[in-house]
Order: C-alpha cells, then sequence, then structure tokens
C-alpha cells in the first residue's frame, strides 16, 4: 500500500482511521456542553474543575500502572496502595519532620548492608560449597538476619506520634499543624548501647541478608557468570553508611531548621521524599519480587494483591486507621483581607486559598495545583517516552520485549527503571493527593479502582489513553455528583432527577461499559 | 577456514517440550549458510537458542572461540549478533529512524553504517520519517535486516527473509544479503529452497529437531533423493 502523499490526503487518512474514536469523543464532548444549561455557568466551571483536579490525581495513579503493564504485563494490584503509601509518607515529612529525620539513618545503613549483594555474589562463585550446605545456608542466614533486624530495630530511638493515645495521635498533629500551634516535638531518647546496637544490627542484619539472598540467587543460576565487580558496589554503601552518620550528628539542628521551615517549601521537600520513596520501593519490588515471577502471571497477580493488603495494614499499624487531614501549604492556604484573590499575582502575593474565575472561587490547592502537576507529569512524561532513547526502548519494548534483547538491550534493567519510574508517580499523586482529599486506608483501593476504569477506556496500555481516560472518569464523577445536589431536568421524568451517592462510581462503570461495547480495545487501545 | 559459530549437539526446552534434540551447526567464516527443513522442524529454535532467548539445557554454542550458552540473550548480542525475526518483526510504534536507532549500542554506529544500509536499501532513505506501521511488506523486511546491520555484528541470523514477498522483492533481498554478506557472516533459516540454494554456500538440514545432514549446497542442488526426502518439495 503506497502512503498518503499530501496534506488533504493524510488528513482524510487519519479522519478515516479514527472514525469511532473522533465520534465518540464528540459525543462525550457534547454531553459535557449540553451539561451548561442544567446549572449556572460557575457552577459548571467549578464543577469542571474539580473534575479534572480527580482526573489529575487519576491520572498519576494510572499513567504509571500502564506503563508497568504494557511493558511488563504485569498487573501491579498493589499500585493503589503504594498511592497510599506516598500519601502518609508525605504526610509525615511534612507534619513530623522530626521522625522523618529520625528514620534516616538506620535506613542508610540498612541499605548500605543491602547494596552489598552483588559483592557477596561474586564472593559465592569463588568458593565452592558441598551441594547440601549450599541448599540450607541462605534459609538459615535468612532467619538470623530477620532476627537480627527485628531485635536491632525495635530498640531505636525514633521520635513518633502514637495513633492509639489521642493526644498524641496523627490527627491531633494535623490539627496543630492547621492551626499553627505546631512546635518540635520532645526528640526520642536512648542509650549509647541501644543506639550502637540498633545500627549495628541494622548493617549486619540486612548485610546477612544480602548474603543469603545472593546464595539462593547463586544456587539457581547456572552457566558462566559475567562482568565485572564494579567499584560501585562498595563505593555507594560506603557513601550511604556516612550519610547516615551525618544526618545523626546533625539531626537535632536539621529537626528544628524543618520545623521552622515555611511549610511551602516543606510541602516540597515531602513532595520530593514521598515521590523518591515510592520509586525506591517500586525498584526493589521489581528487582526482588516480580523478576522470578515474570513467566507466571498468576503467581504475580497474587503477589501484587497481597503486598497490597500488607502494605494496607502496615499503613493501619504506623498511623492508625482514623482518617487523617493535611492541611494545605500557606501559598494556598492564606483567607484573610483580600481573599478571595482577584488574579494570579494577586493570589502569590497574598497567598490565597481561594482566587475568583468568572465569578466561582475557584480552590488554589486543590483546582489549581493538583491540575498543574497532572499536567507537567502529562508533558514530561510524554516526552520522555516520545522523545528519549529510554522512552523508545520502552514503545519498542510493549510491542516485543525479546527483540528489544535482541538487539543487545539489557531489558531488565530498563523494566526496573520503569517499575521504579510507575510506582513513583503513584506515589506522587497519593502525597499532592493528601491535602486535597485527605488520607484514610482505603484511599488506595478507591483510586486504584478508578484509574482502573480509566485505563480501560481509554486502552489499557495507552499513555494519551490513561490521560483522557483519566479526564472522562473524573468530569463524570464531579458532574453527577453535582447533579446530586441540584438535580436534572431529564426528559419524560416530571421531577427533577438526583443522583444518590452509589449512583457516583455506577456512572463511571457504566461509561466504560459503553465505551468499550463501542471501542473493545478501548479509546486509544492498540488491536493486538 | 575457521568456523566463527559452533553449535554443538544442543537440546532445548520450551516448556516442557523437547524442542532440539540435538542440533550441531557450524557456520564458517564470511559465508552463508542456510538451515533447511520443513515447518516446525526446529529451525526457528536453533536461531532463539543461539541468541540465548530460549537457552539451550544440554550442549554448547561457541561464537569466536568462547562459549557463550548460559549468557543473558542482550549479553550474547552485544557480542555481536545481529537478528532478523520471521514476520518482518520491526517496531510498529517507532518510526523508521527509531527503528534504526534504537539498535545502536554506541553512539554514532548509525552514523557510520549510514552508507552501507542506505546503498543496500536506497528506499529506506526516503522512508526514514515514516511510522513502521506505514511501510509495505518488502520496506519492513528491508528495514528488519538494515537494523541488524547498525551495530557492528560479526553474525546475522536471518529468518524467512523471503517469507510472504513478492517474486520481484524476493530478487532485492537476495541481492541486498549478498552484498551484506561481504562484510559478515550470515546464518538463514530459509523455506523456500530455490532462494535458499541461491543463497548459501552451506546447509544444514534439521529435521524434528535434529540436524540430521549438511554440506555444501552445491553438492545438495544435484541430490533429488535428499531434497526430496527431508524438504518435500523439489
Amino acid at each position: 500500500m503506497a502512503s498518503a502523499t499530501g496534506f488533504l490526503p493524510a488528513v482524510r487518512d487519519a479522519l478515516n482511521r479514527n472514525r469511532t474514536r473522533i465520534i465518540v469523543l464528540a459525543v462525550l464532548v457534547m454531553l459535557l456542553l449540553m451539561a451548561t444549561r442544567g446549572m449556572s455557568a460557575q457552577d459548571w466551571v467549578i464543577t469542571l474543575l474539580r473534575g479534572l483536579s480527580v482526573a489529575a490525581v487519576t491520572f498519576l495513579v494510572a499513567s504509571g500502572f500502564s506503563l508497568i503493564f504494557g511493558l511488563m504485563d504485569v498487573l501491579n494490584l498493589a499500585h493503589g496502595m503504594l498511592f497510599m503509601l506516598g500519601a502518609y509518607v508525605g504526610w509525615t515529612v511534612y507534619t513530623r519532620p522530626d521522625t522523618a529525620v529520625d528514620v534516616v539513618t538506620p535506613l542508610a545503613w540498612l541499605i548500605a548492608g543491602f547494596m552489598l549483594m552483588p559483592l557477596w555474589g561474586r564472593l559465592l562463585g569463588r568458593v565452592s560449597l558441598p551441594h547440601r550446605v549450599a541448599r540450607l545456608w541462605p534459609w538459615l542466614g535468612l532467619l538470623v538476619a530477620v532476627v537480627i533486624l527485628a531485635l536491632s530495630l525495635s530498640r531505636y530511638p525514633i521520635a513518633m506520634w502514637d495513633p492509639t493515645i489521642y493526644n498524641q495521635s496523627p490527627v491531633v498533629y494535623s490539627l496543630m499543624l492547621d492551626q499553627g500551634q505546631l512546635k518540635m516535638p520532645e526528640p526520642a531518647t536512648a542509650s549509647a548501647m541501644a543506639l550502637a546496637l540498633g545500627l549495628g544490627g541494622a548493617l549486619i542484619g540486612s548485610a546477612l541478608a544480602a548474603a543469603s539472598l545472593a546464595g539462593l540467587r547463586h544456587r539457581e543460576a547456572s552457566g558462566p557468570t559475567t562482568g565485572r565487580l564494579q567499584w560501585g558496589a562498595l563505593v555507594v554503601p560506603l557513601v550511604l553508611l556516612v550519610i547516615g552518620l551525618g544526618v545523626y550528628a546533625i539531626n537535632e539542628p536539621l529537626t528544628a531548621a524543618l520545623f521552622n521551615l515555611d511549610t511551602t517549601w516543606r510541602f516540597l521537600l515531602a513532595v520530593i521524599v514521598a515521590t523518591l520513596t515510592g520509586a525506591g520501593l517500586g525498584g526493589l519490588m521489581e528487582s526482588t519480587l516480580i523478576r522470578p515471577l515474570y513467566a507466571r502471571p498468576i503467581y504475580q497477580l497474587m503477589l501484587t494483591l497481597g503486598l497490597g493488603v500488607i502494605g494496607r495494614e502496615v499503613v493501619v499499624a504506623l498511623w492508625g486507621r482514623t482518617q487523617i487531614t493535611m492541611s494545605a501549604p500557606t501559598l494556598f492556604a492564606g483567607s484573610g483581607k483580600g481573599c478571595p484573590a482577584t488574579s494570579v499575582s494577586d493570589w502569590l502575593a497574598k497567598q490565597c486559598s481561594t482566587i475568583s474565575f468568572m465569578d466561582a472561587r475557584v480552590r488554589t490547592y486543590n483546582e489549581i495545583l493538583v491540575i498543574l502537576v497532572g499536567v507537567l507529569v502529562l508533558i514530561v512524561i510524554g516526552l520522555l517516552i516520545q522523545r528519549s532513547r529510554l522512552g523508545m526502548i520502552i514503545r519498542a519494548g510493549v510491542q516485543d520485549r525479546e527483540m528489544v534483547e535482541a538487539l543487545g538491550i539489557n531489558v531488565r534493567r530498563v523494566f526496573t527503571l520503569v517499575f521504579a519510574v510507575g510506582v513513583g508517580l503513584a506515589a506522587l499523586g497519593g502525597v499532592i493527593a493528601g491535602p486535597a482529599m485527605g488520607l484514610s486506608d482505603d484511599m488506595g483501593e478507591s483510586l486504584l479502582l478508578l484509574a482502573l476504569i480509566a485505563l480501560a477506556i481509554g486502552g489499557l496500555t495507552s499513555f494519551p489513553g490513561a490521560a483522557v481516560g483519566s479526564v472522562l472518569v473524573g468530569v463524570l464523577q464531579q458532574f453527577i455528583i453535582k447533579y446530586g445536589q441540584i438535580g436534572i431536568q431529564l426528559p419524560f421524568l416530571p421531577q427533577p432527577f438526583k443522583p444518590t451517592p452509589p449512583l457516583v462510581p455506577a456512572s463511571t462503570v457504566l461509561l466504560m461499559v459503553i465505551i468499550l461495547l463501542v471501542m473493545p480495545q478501548g479509546l486509544f487501545g492498540r488491536k493486538e | 577456514m575457521s568456523n566463527l559459530l559452533e553449535v554443538r549437539d544442543v537440546h532445548t526446552y520450551i516448556g516442557q517440550f523437547h524442542i532440539l534434540q540435538g542440533v550441531t551447526v557450524t557456520v564458517p567464516q564470511g559465508t552463508i549458510t542456510a538451515l533447511l527443513g520443513r515447518n516446525g522442524a526446529g529451525k526457528t529454535t536453533t536461531l532463539k537458542t543461539i541468541l540465548g532467548l530460549t537457552p539451550p539445557r544440554q550442549g554448547q554454542v561457541i561464537l569466536d572461540g568462547r562459549e557463550i550458552q548460559g549468557l543473558r540473550s542482550f549479553d550474547i548480542a552485544a557480542l555481536g549478533i545481529g537478528f532478523v525475526p520471521e514476520h518482518r518483526a520491526i517496531f510498529r510504534d517507532l518510526s523508521v529512524a527509531e527503528n534504526l536507532a534504537i539498535a545502536e549500542r554506541k553512539k554514532g554506529d548509525l552514523a557510520r553504517k549510514e552508507d552501507l544500509i542506505y546503498g543496500l536499501f536506497p528506499d529506506l532513505k526516503r522512508l526514514i520519517k515514516l511510522g513502521g506501521d506505514h511501510l509495505s511488506g518488502g520496506q519492513q523486511q528491508m528495514l528488519a535486516i538494515a537494523r541488524a546491520l547498525v551495530a557492528d555484528n560479526k553474525l546475522l541470523l536471518i529468518d524467512e527473509p523471503s517469507e510472504g514477498l513478492a517474486p520481484v522483492l524476493i530478487e532485492q533481498m537476495i541481492a541486498a544479503i549478498h552484498q551484506l554478506s561481504a562484510e559478515t557472516t550470515v546464518l538463514l533459516v530459509e523455506q523456500n529452497f530455490v532462494v535458499a540454494s541461491q543463497l548459501a554456500q552451506h546447509y544444514v538440514i534439521i529435521e524434528e529437531g535434529r540436524s540430521v545432514k549438511s554440506g555444501n549446497m552445491a553438492d545438495l542442488v544435484n541430490d533429488r533423493a535428499t531434497i526430496h526426502r527431508y524438504l518435500g518439495a523439489a
């Protein structure tokens, strides 16, 4: 088939190929415009913006999920939990920076120990053990390592809240921050002995665990081993140890500085820490748990499902079951004289929580920042996929992983990276959603469901599909909620119809069903 | 004449199925060798076993005097093996330019090989901006071969280059493969005996997962009985 040349035939060609897609989108846009007749203009603007805000958060979860599914065929059911974890980690840095600082030192030592794994692998390659010993010792080592880690880390002093005592619960700390009464809590104290035991145990335990894991892997591997040991394998753990000690040395001034920081900057820090934590967890999850299961999709599904449940229980155990609020940073929290702001520069000067736009009061955090972050991620990840070499490998790998490998590209490393990016995006979504939607132990599941519906609508492995699907789901949801308040005049009905709250999730599922009936691959899905 | 590649009595399983049950192939440096045999005999699996995509459970694969079985497939490929899979598996979501660029192993590979690639396939230069899903079958096959030429490869594994192409295009393909064999050694799988006989100097016949016969193509062409017995067609 000769390709169409010239501008007009190319346009006609594109129109023909996308006919169904264009019709479906046109119908949806018309429905959206028709909604202006049922409500006032400012209601319509606000509802649309709220929808886009929900869409932005949904998109952060959906895009990561679809990147991971597209490249690796892994349905990461733990994605919702990781979104939630991002929110809680963000809350901790934002509301209790002292806890966050306390955690850095043992965590750095712990990671340093685990990063010795390639070194152990090398050493194990040199010694040959009797078969039975080689089979047994890694399991024993792992057991001992877990005991050491549990004993030592539980003694390590970390200043923390206590969800079981109301006065020290996360809810109260959130409230205090909101009212500007948050002061630096008492630092945790412990004897030098407990400290040394805690840190030493973290290092020895994790190093032993790493050696055992290397032993397990070594037993399974066959054939000649390749590659040289790089110096990074030793330098990075050493650097981590030094960082850990350094943070410990400046623990108190650092904590004080963080408490005195303007909440806008602390929020930015929380966003960065939560995103990086998510990315780190994602990379760790792929390289240790998911990788052995690529050939066994059902096990993978059970694994991610189980991780989701475990993660949720961990969150409940650490932060409690009660819903926590997270106050918006100062830049988005002002409400005194001169607010709502009349323009963007006015808002930046007065730091208002709302801004007037077409007679409507638009919340600067929920409806401006959240949407902006969504758009920013859309652009950055879009450029990454379309323009970078990594993106090229991802697009190629989605179609034919084997062929990419046959070109001499280490696809596994790309897998780990993409998993890290995907989970990092979910965690970013969590921390951004924190001040807008609040934190609760079921926020992950409800958002994962919304993201899955969005992906089914947009096409499971399509990046633009994730964006369009999220927008449709978010906007539809908010309009149904709005109509629940003001009612909608439907033909053949004597009274305005008010959708009840249960109809909100039902509406998005209904939209999914209709779109899948017309386009079984979703709006932007590709036929296999 | 030294052998660039030696496959010695490899056994490969896919799942529980014992697909290769003793395949031995030698590919002399600077020649074209053809794997012949019926559908499902194990020709494609032999190529994938060499590349480590379906690693062998037994036997050796020796490239340039070095055992490579058991290495990870991207490490094997990086040793200098280019792969042209069957069904013209180019990346449809990538443009022609990207399909070539992704095969770079070092920066500047593509720039260095441009003359060679566009010399062989002048059409590709014109199509460079097009998406992979806009190419015709013949153009896709050219791109698939060109992609394997971007990096410095000592050995090309080509799976069914003539499959589904019009006779005119097959002629072009034969000419191109002849031309590139001046630079690299080629091991190819070919169903079409006429095409294989025009291309290769050596052959190996695979039957039910075993290599049963090998030798010079010139002798096979006159050996009606063997052709009839193992390849069906005359």
